[in-house]
């Protein structure tokens, strides 16, 4: 039988997010969220996808020529458009693009293929407590070759993260995060409406797995931190604030909650697919910009033995 | 705290002239105002002592006339003292002034010294009386005596243009930059100063037997020695002379009482021991510039400075007559100091190593004589100074190994953070296994104990590998680009058309096959490595010549006493003085666009079949001017510094290969030949005078720098990068390596 295969979007080396440490960061492709800040759309579709970055377009014309289903039109002295509906991914427009402006998102691995591009850096993990992360889009739709994959690394001295929406059922959760030492969950929204206005899918599943992880967890060598991405207008208001930092404290194990600055870094990826960002206008905050410090403030406030960290390097490495 | 100016903000603000006031105190704040007011500029006192002794001494001995040269020089130095030092002396009249040497550069000064002022890169000031002496008086004497006026009477022709900006196998270098790479007895010279080196000679020349016919020329040598010891010390009591008659006029009474003692000190050393860390900061600065005034090449090094100056350091504390932030402030003095050597070069030659930089370099770290962690207080002051000063030189590194401190480590990566391209890290293991077969050959030891390698071993600068008092060789020497070499190998040993240099759309090399005549990868690599080897070759032979008249004619007195043994050896050091004689060694320049290169054609040509060699040397040939789509196809073969095996076997085989073919040749000293790849900015130069290459790089275009991935090819970030490094066998390279790496501020702090 054929190992089961999963569909990888990047592989990202030298990260110092996500995770204590130097680290590689696997990127599973496809999610069922479609959270209206997300920077990484090309993890949103479950399929391989044609991407086509305008900005190193040069307008040659060369990619008109070898596409045959007209996907490519350069009009006179301008850039290129793309029919991405058209695309049949056969690629033949990649190579000859001299500007590399093009590339297939999406390439099939299996876990011991993943563990070998993991197992490349292993030189770097070990001085800072680094490792592997398992991202996406939401991994846990490929929970089998995630939960391997993971599974292939802590038996080999590798740390493990995982960073999930934790929307999936619990076996699949439980899968993978059984592996890890540390699983970030993000918790995007208290309120059901407004969650699911954001996000397009309810939280219960989310609350209620959360619950459960904190529970098993830790019994099992591994922590959970709680991340609260921090998006202007959408949920940095301070009921929904106060409403999570209160439900992070009320967590088994006090998990630590880290909170995420917007930033709008994913905002051009968006056009390279031919979708659209909604969330254009949004001001990106960073370091230790006075309303970021002000929020962490009053998460702490409302979670007084919780530790809450701001920004996804403050990572430390478990205990 | 205000936030600090970031390192490119910086070196903008220098290179726009604006005045850069930056340090720890008000004191090193102002030097360095002062330093960076002056633009760079030429001093003629040497050229002028130089002219002056050989007119006076023609059919004397050439070692006679070098030494009395060389002592006239230090007769007319200039007694400059100005306002805030507290350590004396300055190798020119003006501050960033090069007291260039004319017996290396006449000959094509005296065709360019209109453009000096104005050209390209490195233009340089000078007055008009000055430019007056130099165009009646100075360059007619010397213009057709230079060194490789000289070498010219030695080759044909056609070799000179081959060497000489041919672009693939050049001696240029070698010629017009000798006394270099040089790193002088430290700590016996700041333990007992010149006077030492002064009654060892007299004792030997006393000892001397006349009826020994070995004694003939040794007596040459050791009077001529004495008469440069002489002249050192005549220096020192002008100086001093200066600082008296500098106080006299100062008013300020605390102001006066330094001076006062700097004329104290300027009594004591250069010549006789240092009494605390002050003296031996002063004699450190001083041998430093005599040096860069007595040879014309760069990287005068200061070495272990955290080793032999530790005990002043140590002592001068205890006694309460030293602070930290006194000798960071001192030591941020020599940092401005040695950044006033600029490096004074041809036209030709400042278009591959512009920039007037001089490479001094300073090592913190690495390990003492009994193989134990050897860094200490001095070794965090040394980066920290660097952090303050923000200066170009000397280039501060460390010394790592598996013992180093985290804290030096991280204090290290506070200043790479600071983005001024300080420090640079070495690897102890590979230095000390370079060291231990230095000039060895293939396969074969140099003659360096374990103890003379743990105790003074450290890079001289860039990276040559080297130790205290035990080592001479000018190094960056023979030039070998093989993206030249690939190019030629593609088309038949030509050079291309339309690009820069001599020899345009001629042979350069040698005809290793015509591309359709190649049926197999395996032929072709021959043809690769076969152009490689005929390089290092031509550029070998020519390197000999060199070597033999500068060991003739290009005598160095005051490195000479400062290595250790030469005396006893009545040998100057161009002529084999040292206990490890070493170079002139081969540097490769262009190695990853000819390792992307060969991969893009095993790939393409005789894996895919997606195109014969004869159309990719058609494409090279033609800038790839309509062959757009071979070019995409070659741009995405696999390229090194990725971790990807496909290229990085080429690269390991390769690296091995250049090596090879370098150390089974014997050089002129009787020693072998070291492989080294650290050409700094030489890649965009040499990438002028080269063709398009396979790889997809147009012609013109900068080839690859040092050993570094080609620009933009390694995309999978530095861990993968590191790998592919991790691959080749760095020790091979004797001489030295070196790898540029690029990483953002932000993952260098949070790291």
């Amino acid at each position: 039988m054929e190992e089961k295969r999963a569909l990888i979007f990047d592989i990202g080396r030298f990260r110092n997010t996500d995770g204590p440490g130097i680290r590689t960061i696997l990127f599973f492709k496809g999610c069922p969220l479609r959270c209206q800040w997300c920077s990484n759309p090309f993890g949103l579709s479950p399929r391989r996808q044609l991407v086509v970055n305008p900005a190193k377009c040069t307008g040659c014309g060369r990619c008109a020529e070898v596409c045959s289903h007209g996907v490519n039109t350069v009009p006179e002295g301008e850039k290129v458009q793309v029919e991405f509906s058209a695309c049949t991914l056969c690629a033949d427009c990649v190579t000859p693009c001299l500007a590399g402006a093009r590339m297939i998102s999406g390439t099939a691995y299996t876990a011991r293929e993943l563990y070998q591009e993991a197992q490349k850096d292993a030189a770097f993990y070990r001085k800072g407590g680094g490792g592997v992360t398992i991202s996406g889009g939401e991994a846990l739709l490929q929970y089998e070759v995630a939960a391997e994959t993971l599974r292939l690394c802590r038996s080999n001295y590798i740390n493990t993260c995982l960073e999930t929406s934790a929307f999936a059922p619990w076996e699949h959760l439980w899968a993978a995060a059984q592996y890890c030492h540390t699983v970030f969950v993000d918790l995007k929204h208290m309120d059901p409406e407004r969650h699911k206005v954001l996000t397009g899918v309810d939280n219960a599943l989310i609350l209620e797995n959360l619950q459960r992880l904190c529970r098993e967890l830790p019994r099992r060598g591994g922590r959970v931190i709680v991340r609260l991405p921090l998006v202007p207008g959408c949920n940095d208001e301070e009921e929904n604030l106060t409403a999570s930092a209160r439900f992070v404290s009320s967590l088994e194990g006090t998990p630590e909650l880290n909170l995420l600055p917007y930033h709008d870094l994913g905002s051009s990826k968006y056009e390279m697919i031919g979708a659209e960002y909604t969330l254009d206008g949004v001001e990106s905050r960073k370091g230790r910009d006075p309303r970021l410090l002000e929020i962490q403030a009053l998460c702490q406030s409302c979670a007084p033995n919780t530790r809450v960290s701001l920004g996804g390097d403050a990572i430390q490495l478990s205990l | 705290m205000a936030a600090p100016i970031a390192g490119a903000a910086l070196g903008n603000e220098l290179r726009a002239g604006t005045v850069a006031k930056v340090g720890s105190t008000k004191r090193v704040q102002e030097l360095n105002g002062m330093l960076h007011s002056n633009r760079p500029n030429v001093d003629i006192t040497r050229a002028r002592a130089y002219t002056k002794v050989y007119r006076e001494t023609e059919g004397m001995p050439d070692l006679m006339r070098r030494y009395k040269a060389s002592a006239e020089v230090y007769r007319t130095l200039s007694d400059n003292v100005y306002d805030y030092e507290q350590l004396v002396g300055w190798p020119t009249k003006r501050i960033r002034g090069a007291n260039f040497a004319i017996e290396l550069h006449a000959h094509w000064l005296a065709e360019d010294l209109p453009n000096l002022r104005d050209r390209t890169y490195d233009p340089f000031e000078i007055t008009d009386e000055d430019y007056r002496e130099l165009e009646e008086d100075l360059l007619p004497y010397w213009k057709d005596k230079t060194m490789a006026v000289q070498w010219g009477h030695y080759v044909t022709k056609e070799e000179w243009d081959r060497a000489q900006f041919g672009g693939v196998s050049d001696v240029s270098n070698y010629l017009c930059a000798n006394g270099s790479h040089f790193i002088p007895a430290w700590t016996e010279v700041i333990q007992y100063g010149f006077v030492k080196y002064y009654e060892e000679a007299k004792a030997l020349l006393a000892a001397l037997d006349p009826n020994d016919p070995t004694s003939i020329d040794k007596r040459i040598f050791y009077s001529g020695i004495i008469e440069v010891l002489e002249a050192i010390r005549g220096w020192g009591e002008r100086l001093s002379a200066a600082c008296t008659r500098k106080a006299q006029a100062e008013k300020d009474p605390v102001r006066r009482k330094e001076l006062e003692d700097m004329a104290a000190m300027m009594q004591r050393v250069p010549w006789g021991p240092a009494t605390s860390f002050h003296d031996a900061c002063e004699t450190a600065w001083a041998v430093c510039f005599f040096l860069f005034v007595e040879g014309a090449g760069p990287s005068i090094t200061w070495s272990r400075f955290d080793q032999y100056m530790y005990p002043y350091y140590k002592a001068d504390i205890e006694k309460g007559i030293l602070t930290p932030e006194k000798a960071m402030e001192l030591i941020e003095e020599m940092y401005i100091k040695v950044t006033s050597n600029v490096w004074f070069q041809s036209t030709q030659m400042a278009y591959i190593f512009g920039g007037y930089y001089r490479y001094p370099h300073l090592d913190v770290g690495g390990l003492d004589e009994n193989g134990k962690d050897a860094t200490n207080e001095l070794s965090y002051l040394c980066l920290r100074a660097m952090r303050y000063v923000k200066t170009t030189s000397p280039a501060v590194s460390i010394m790592l190994h598996q013992k180093t401190p985290d804290a030096l480590l991280y204090e290290a990566c506070e200043l790479a953070a600071e983005g001024m391209g300080h420090p640079s890290f070495f690897n102890c293991e590979s230095l000390y296994s370079m060291l231990e077969h230095r000039a060895g050959g293939l396969h074969g030891y140099s003659n360096y104990t374990r103890k003379d390698i743990l105790k003074f071993g450290s890079p001289i600068g860039c990276v040559e590998p080297g130790a205290e008092g035990l080592q001479y060789g000018h190094t960056d020497s023979g030039i070998i680009n093989v993206a030249g070499c690939i190019f030629a190998a593609v088309t038949n040993g030509k050079k291309a058309a339309g690009v820069d240099g001599t020899l345009c759309g001629e042979v350069v090399t040698y005809e290793s096959g015509a591309p359709d005549s190649f049926q197999t990868f395996d032929a072709f690599y021959e043809a690769v490595k076969g152009q490689v080897k005929y390089a290092i070759d031509e550029c070998h032979a020519n390197l000999l010549i060199c070597e033999k008249l500068l060991a003739e004619q290009f005598n160095l007195p005051t490195f000479t006493v400062l290595l250790d043994g030469a005396l006893e050896r009545a040998k100057d050091a161009t002529a084999g003085g040292a206990k490890v004689n070493i170079g002139p060694t081969m540097q490769m320049v262009g190695f990853g666009t000819m390792v992307d290169s060969v991969a893009a054609i095993k790939k393409v040509v005789f894996e895919d079949h997606e195109a014969t060699l004869s159309q990719v040397a058609d494409a090279c040939m033609k800038n790839f001017e309509g062959y757009d789509d071979l070019r995409a196809k070659l741009i995405a073969a696999p390229k090194y510094g990725n971790d990807d095996d496909f290229a990085d076997d080429i690269a390991a085989d390769l690296w091995k290969w250049f090596a090879d073919c370098t150390m089974v040749l014997k050089m002129y000293r009787g020693h072998y030949c070291d492989a080294a790849i650290q050409m700094v900015q030489s890649n965009v130069g040499y990438g002028a005078m080269t063709g398009a290459t396979p790889n997809g790089r147009l012609a013109g275009q900068p080839i690859s720098d040092t050993m570094s991935a080609t620009q933009q090819a390694d995309t999978n970030g530095p861990t993968a990068a590191a790998r592919s490094y991790g691959k080749l066998d760095f020790p091979a390279y004797t001489n030295g390596t070196l790898l540029n790496m690029w990483i953002s501020q932000s993952e260098l702090l949070a790291q």
